[in-house]
């Protein structure tokens, strides 16, 4: 995004708009203007309506600066996964997908939420950890897809110094490795330059039971008390308990 | 998109929000679920939720009902939030007795979601949990703030316009509805719930927030 400083007024509106605060007044020029380091090309600025003049500019991006509104414009659909926003339906379609399966633990890592967005080089500290530890990413997901090697986790170089709002590196791994990975990653966490969410997904024993509960009480690691329920009612139903899946 | 889960609150600050979502899953049951997730949003609107919408349209704040209705396609995730469990449950009964099979997950208070979904007849499949924020945590805005913006997953309400709007209360510009409904604007995807921030907002500006819990 860009402001034509021919029309623009400096009303100065937009500036609350951004969620990375890329929008300030240069006082130099005397003119509100956008870093465009820090600008994630997610349209905030200008879906709000603010600009009576119209002049902030949403410019045709090429790569690799596309890769900044893929993931942080939440009304831009991926190419590959067909999925608005960050691009995944992680466990959102887990009963007819099969993405998290029986006696394994999806892992989210979300670089950048909230508030302070990332760069590649912050998700490329995550995806490495994930795969020095063995993890298998999801495939259907943006980031992998941008990976150059999943069995180390290097981010493809071109896009190492693009920053979105946030972008989730997507794993699974055996119940019984959720310890060694989730350790690592809290410890990695400490060295990044920008925020990490992170969740945790687990199929729902025919029991209502939930192994995973006990594995993080032991890492003492106290999950929210709100968080998603997938409600099982997609059709056809995945078949999670026919053996193929153990 | 994990953009329902880290909302962060107590569980007395979450005692009123709860999104429920639909989607079908792409390339498994994707062709011509524009019309089970219609049906789904129809159900929904009679249940009075606070905020709907999908997630490119926009939300039933900013766009008519008739264009929200519209924008639902295939690859659509619609959305939908209430204030209590009764009305989840009722969403959920009905959606399973009609059998629409699309994915539905709704994200709110696990202990609540699991009795209202027992008196929906229907039972977790799957759960995400949060486990919280980490890293540089310190460059974050304060928790009272942290509440409001984590209703939007894509962090399009940000934290600037939030403390605008404690001041626009505060000095009378606004009631906390009003700037509420305003902040939820700018959630496309609309799950951002205007009820609960109105009484954060008021809380904010009356200076009697409560603390929400630790990251």
């Amino acid at each position: 995004m860009y402001i034509r400083t021919e029309i623009c007024n400096n009303c100065a509106s937009c500036i609350p708009t951004c969620p990375v605060g890329a929008i300030y007044v240069d006082r130099a020029r005397k003119h509100v203007t956008i870093d465009q380091e820090l600008c994630v090309e997610c349209g905030a600025c200008y879906r709000a309506g603010v600009c009576k003049t119209k002049a902030l500019t949403q410019p045709q991006l090429t790569w690799p600066r596309s890769v900044r509104a893929a993931l942080s414009d939440p009304v831009t659909v991926n190419a590959d996964t067909r999925i608005a926003g960050r691009g995944t339906e992680e466990m959102k379609t887990n009963d007819v997908t099969g993405r998290f399966l029986r006696g394994y633990v999806g892992i989210a890592l979300e670089l950048g939420r909230p508030c302070l967005g990332a760069s590649f080089a912050d998700v490329q500290v995550m995806s490495r950890v994930c795969a020095q530890h063995g993890a298998e990413f999801c495939a259907n997901n943006p980031v992998t897809k941008l990976l150059t090697d999943t069995t180390t986790g290097d981010v493809n170089s071109e896009v190492l110094n693009e920053r979105v709002l946030s972008a989730i590196v997507e794993v699974t791994v055996p119940l019984e490795r959720v310890p060694e990975l989730l350790t690592a990653v809290i410890e990695a966490a400490s060295t990044l330059k920008t925020v990490c969410s992170i969740d945790a997904v687990s199929l729902v024993e025919p029991d209502g039971s939930i192994p995973l509960r006990a594995v993080l009480a032991k890492l003492g690691l106290h999950p929210a008390p709100n968080g998603k329920n997938n409600m099982g009612l997609g059709r056809p139903a995945f078949d999670f308990f026919g053996g193929d899946a153990l | 998109m994990t953009h329902t889960l880290h909302r962060l609150g107590t569980p007395e600050s979450l005692h009123d929000d709860y999104v429920v979502l639909a989607m079908s899953g792409k390339g498994v049951n994707e062709t011509g679920s524009h019309v089970p997730l219609r049906r789904f949003m129809e159900i929904a609107l009679e249940l009075n939720p606070v905020n709907a919408g999908e997630s490119r349209t926009g939300n039933i704040l900013t766009r008519s009902i008739d264009e929200v209705m519209a924008g639902i396609e295939d690859i659509s995730t619609i959305h939908a939030v209430y204030t209590d469990p009764a009305s989840v449950a009722t969403l959920l009964r009905r959606v399973s007795e009609e059998q629409l099979g699309i994915s539905v997950v709704v994200s709110g208070l696990f202990d609540r979601v699991c009795s209202t979904a027992g008196e929906a007849g229907v039972r977790q499949h799957t759960v995400e949990y949060s486990l919280g924020v980490w890293g540089q945590v310190d460059r974050l805005p304060n928790t009272d703030v942290l509440q409001i913006v984590t209703m939007c997953g894509h962090n399009m309400v940000t934290a600037e316009s939030i403390e605008r709007a404690v001041r626009d209360i505060r000095q009378g510009r606004a009631t906390p509805l009003d700037a509420a409904r305003a902040l939820a604007g700018k959630c496309v995807c609309g799950i951002f719930n205007p009820v609960r921030a109105a009484r954060l907002l008021k809380n904010m500006a009356d200076g009697s927030a409560p603390a929400a819990r630790p990251m």
